[in-house]
């Protein structure tokens, strides 16, 4: 493990290591319990992936500069164990399937247009706050991790860079791919509820 | 903040005569669209996307469609309340290594 996140940059005393992980990590416990959630997608795996980075957390603390962006810094070491500790053991499709993923949104990209036009966006408005979560959580891992990082959580680009140690261009087209997949997902998912999803359709009386 | 957004539906109806049905360039409209939507475009990028739109029809609809979708992510997506004793539960152990 050589990431920079566990190099010490201070020396704090044992009262201020308590009040920094009082006062600048742990309220950030919320948001770090539903990204562990996430990625795992099971209670127990979630719980345990939060212990286990809040106690990294402390046991690094000294490479966490008061003040600084904590969430940020929190997320990257939750991330690092996902994948160190629980992507193995979980049946999430590796990173072959990934890699297919992704060069099919390549050529797909190359194919042009088609694949954007007949979702509406009064369609997605409609959807239900689960059925949006129903379809980000069937994306494969990495691409459902850019659009928690970025829609759901806010973090920048750069901030996602950071986190993920991928570079920004990486980043942007990740997100680009991670959209394009989720709009098919929606699509399927809101033409199988019944949902209108074709363009031109102005058929007032269904509702 | 919402001057990106294509207009009422009565001015947009007047444009329509104007707005083109095809984008020659529409893979690369979206990548703007989305730094745009995302915060991450510059003055000019937002201008440039910002013309564009008043002018093109496929990209009027990939905005308002990538809008939707990044907001039902920031807004809609369900949020799991965190279990009860996890907090003590670190704090515990944290004490505990100390020992």
């Amino acid at each position: 493990m050589t990431a920079d996140e566990y190099i010490a940059v201070r020396q704090y005393t044992e009262t201020e290591k308590y009040n920094i992980f009082d006062g600048e990590l742990m309220p950030h416990i919320q948001s770090m319990y539903n990204f562990a959630f996430r990625l795992t997608q099971d209670e127990d795996d979630a719980n345990d992936l939060v212990q286990d980075t809040y106690l990294k957390a402390f046991r690094f603390i000294n490479s966490f500069e008061r003040g600084t962006n904590a969430k940020a810094w929190l997320f990257r070491i939750l991330k690092n164990s996902f994948i160190n500790d629980y992507r193995r053991k979980s049946k999430e499709p590796s990173k072959v399937d990934y890699q297919e993923v992704e060069t099919y949104y390549d050529s797909e990209e190359m194919a042009g247009t088609s694949q954007t036009t007949d979702l509406r966006a009064e369609t997605v408005q409609e959807l239900l706050g689960d059925e949006v979560t129903n379809a980000l959580n069937a994306l494969p891992v990495d691409f459902r991790t850019v659009l928690i990082l970025c829609d759901v959580e806010g973090f920048t680009y750069e901030e996602m860079a950071k986190i993920l140690d991928i570079p920004i261009g990486t980043v942007r087209s990740r997100l680009h791919r991670a959209r394009m997949l989720l709009k098919e997902k929606l699509k399927t998912y809101a033409s199988s509820m019944g949902y209108d999803t074709s363009e031109e359709s102005e058929d007032e009386d269904s509702l | 903040m919402t001057p990106m957004t294509p207009e009422s539906n009565s001015s947009a109806e007047a444009e329509k005569v104007v707005k083109k049905e095809h984008c020659e360039n529409h893979a690369e409209c979206m990548k703007l669209i989305q730094m745009v939507l995302d915060g991450e475009a510059g003055t000019e990028e937002i201008e440039h996307v910002r013309q564009n739109l008043g002018k093109c029809l496929p990209c009027t609809n990939g905005y308002n469609l990538q809008k939707a979708i990044k907001e039902a992510l920031q807004f809609r997506v369900e949020h799991k309340p965190v279990p009860q004793n996890l907090a003590d539960c670190i704090k515990s152990k944290i004490q505990n290594l100390e020992k």
